[in-house]
């Protein structure tokens, strides 16, 4: 089949009454989470994940993917109004956009945010619909050492790329490995690390550990903090952007694309890394860098255009090798798997409606944001003015029933409760719990391919760099490693990269 | 407890508190999988490669407590034991009621509980909320996601 043909058979599931609902569901509820401070797309999904097993795989996994990158438009919405980055992946909207809403430019800021992400979004489909086909065809290809490296790399990437301590981030990846190795033991059938509780002797539920790291010790964290919630906006009079406004956004927004294109199918990468180099690019590429943050509508479109890039080139190592690159990728795989099917190379070849459905269903779910978005807007900013006092409990007894919903069980709500007091500590002591997640999910597969690796090369550890397209991906994990330790590279990372 | 550790004046104790976290997890990893056959390299047994990881994570705990002592001084942020509390106990009391207490029951407790929380609630406006809110809940996930839920009471 041709690409014309997979993107015709994926706009026809995508198109279906059923899909276009779950869709248009997921990018209000994207919107919704990614206009209010204090609850991600993360937690959301992960809340959401157990009302999806009785959907149809494609209704689930569309309605999941329109919550993410809905979330990247309702975060750059608040930034933009009301100075409040919904999502950390608008923060830098925040210098432009919020200098531009002063000078009473709020309108043409969110429709160049709007029309930017739309056009960020079209070419990341079209780079999915691609990529994906060739990537899956190469990752049908490995065997044990292969995979077992390209979860190393993965995993290093995620590490280097993400803020915050690398090396403890390190540590929380193998934590996340030694807990996601929790139940019997596929070889031997022997329990491991279950204590003797026999709910987890199929291994420890993925929602109460996202749910409760996420969701309950975030809460617990907010409501520790203050909350400020200044409205200053005033009304948006014309969202209609001037012609000097085109013609400084155009090549803005087309650098932004390329830059979060690139950056999102990175390991690590994601929504919250693309924004912060397009900025930094376009400060660079800019005859006049001094006037960024003062209001300049290139600061605007080009990180804009590059979170919404991002957001969906992250799919690609999800879709074509089952590779979470970032933990809310992690989560699609437990969607996935959930639904009983295996996340890997081939996914596009056994079940190419699904596949091709949620790619379809990026560009229609984009369209659909533009159109909903720009009129509602006030809509979205007076949600703002609900109390934080009333949306926690609301936010608990969420957790709670997803919680109890995922394993039709009490026990699920109480391993919950232990993983939301461990996520409140780790928030306390400055440990970003995203890593442990990559870990928890992998670990399984990781432990798996190296004991199948190890076991086919006779214990000899050479396995991993004799097999050429192995030794690639460790040498890949390794200059990452090197970069990591290098002072210079490190300084670097840590400007580009906010707390 | 990784708590005690904060009490040192010296050293960074966010760091400190990690490393402990880290050993004591090693210290339990590795008792729990104390009678897990080893294997060797070419045919590893259960416990291989969890001990191995239990190992790493022992090491990286001792080197960030050792390099936490030995850093400037950086207290604990304050632990907001008053959210900490009502939040976990407003979980509790979800998977307490649940099973007998049906789901309306337990989620107005819920609610009730976590308001809590907050030194800044009022009365009238949570207890309306939390009407609403279990209304809504027993609407959309009994009768419109069909959980199979009581949601009255079976005593």
């Amino acid at each position: 089949m041709n690409l014309v043909d997979n993107l015709a058979l994926g706009f026809s599931t995508a198109l279906s009454l059923q899909n276009l609902l779950f869709c248009f569901l997921g990018v209000i509820i994207g919107t919704l989470v990614g206009v209010l401070p204090g609850i991600s797309p993360l937690n959301t999904t992960a809340m959401l994940l157990p009302f999806t097993f009785g959907l149809p795989p494609a209704s689930a996994m569309i309605m999941l993917a329109g919550i993410f990158y809905g979330a990247q438009y309702g975060g750059s919405t608040t930034a933009i109004l009301v100075n409040v980055p919904g999502e950390t992946s608008a923060v830098v909207t925040c210098l432009d956009g919020y200098q531009m809403a002063r000078q009473g430019r709020a309108g043409p800021a969110l429709a160049i945010a709007a029309v930017g992400s739309f056009f960020a979004g079209t070419v990341a489909t079209l780079v999915i619909a691609v990529l994906s086909a060739p990537l899956a065809t190469l990752a049908m290809k490995f065997t044990a050492p292969e995979y077992f490296s390209l979860l190393v790399m993965g995993l290093i990437a995620a590490v280097v790329l993400a803020h915050g301590s690398p090396f403890k981030a390190i540590a929380m990846v193998l934590m996340g490995v030694l807990v996601g190795l929790v139940g019997i033991d596929v070889n031997s059938g022997k329990p491991r690390l279950t204590f003797g509780i026999p709910d987890i002797a199929d291994g420890m539920d993925f929602v109460p550990v996202v749910v409760g790291l996420f969701g309950i010790g975030e809460v617990i964290a907010n409501l520790g903090s203050a909350q400020d919630r200044s409205i200053l906006a005033g009304k948006i009079r014309n969202l209609m952007p001037t012609w000097p406004d085109l013609k400084a956004s155009f090549p803005a927004i087309l650098r932004g694309t390329c830059v979060g294109t690139i950056l999102g199918i990175l390991p690590g990468g994601g929504a919250a890394l693309p924004p912060f180099a397009a900025y930094a690019l376009e400060k660079k590429v800019s005859r006049h860098p001094e006037r960024f943050g003062t209001g300049v509508i290139e600061g605007v479109a080009s990180p804009e255009s590059a979170n919404n890039a991002g957001a969906q080139t992250s799919f690609i190592p999800l879709l074509t090798m089952g590779i979470p690159t970032n933990p809310l990728m992690a989560l699609m795989i437990g969607a996935l798997m959930i639904q009983g099917i295996q996340p890997g190379p081939s996914v596009i070849r056994e079940q190419p409606a699904l596949y091709w459905g949620v790619v379809a269903s990026m560009w229609i779910g984009n369209l659909m944001l533009v159109i909903i978005n720009l009129p509602l807007v006030g809509i979205w900013v007076a949600l703002l003015r609900v109390p934080y006092r009333l949306l926690f409990p609301a936010i608990i007894l969420f957790c709670c029933i997803g919680a109890y919903a995922s394993g039709n069980s009490v026990f699920s709500v109480w391993l919950m409760l232990g993983w939301g007091a461990l996520g409140y500590f780790f928030n306390k002591i400055g440990v970003q719990p995203a890593p442990m997640v990559l870990g928890f999910v992998l670990g399984p597969l990781l432990e798996e391919n190296f004991r199948r690796a190890m076991l086919l090369s006779g214990g000899d550890p050479a396995v991993f760099v004799q097999r050429p397209i192995s030794a690639a991906l460790l040498a890949v994990a390794a200059i990452l490693l090197v970069v990591l330790v290098f002072p210079v590279i490190r300084k670097k990372r840590e400007e580009a990269l906010p707390e | 407890m990784p708590e005690s550790a904060a009490r040192n004046q010296h050293g960074n104790a966010p760091d400190i508190a990690f490393g402990a976290f880290l050993i004591i997890l090693a210290t339990v990893a590795l008792w729990e999988t104390r009678a897990l056959a080893i294997g060797t390299a070419a045919d590893m047994g259960p416990g291989y490669v969890p001990r191995a990881l239990a190992w790493i994570l022992m090491g990286f705990g001792l080197a960030f407590a050792a390099s936490g002592f030995r850093a400037t001084h950086r207290p604990l942020p304050g632990f907001d034991l008053r959210s900490f509390v009502m939040v976990l106990l407003s979980l509790a009391v979800f998977a307490l009621l649940l099973p007998k207490g049906g789901l309306a029951l337990a989620t107005f407790a819920t609610m009730a509980c976590s308001t809590f929380a907050v030194s800044d609630f009022r009365w009238r406006e949570s207890f309306v909320f939390a009407v609403i809110l279990t209304a809504f809940t027993v609407l959309l996930f009994v009768n419109g996601l069909g959980l199979p839920l009581a949601v009255w009471p079976r005593w």
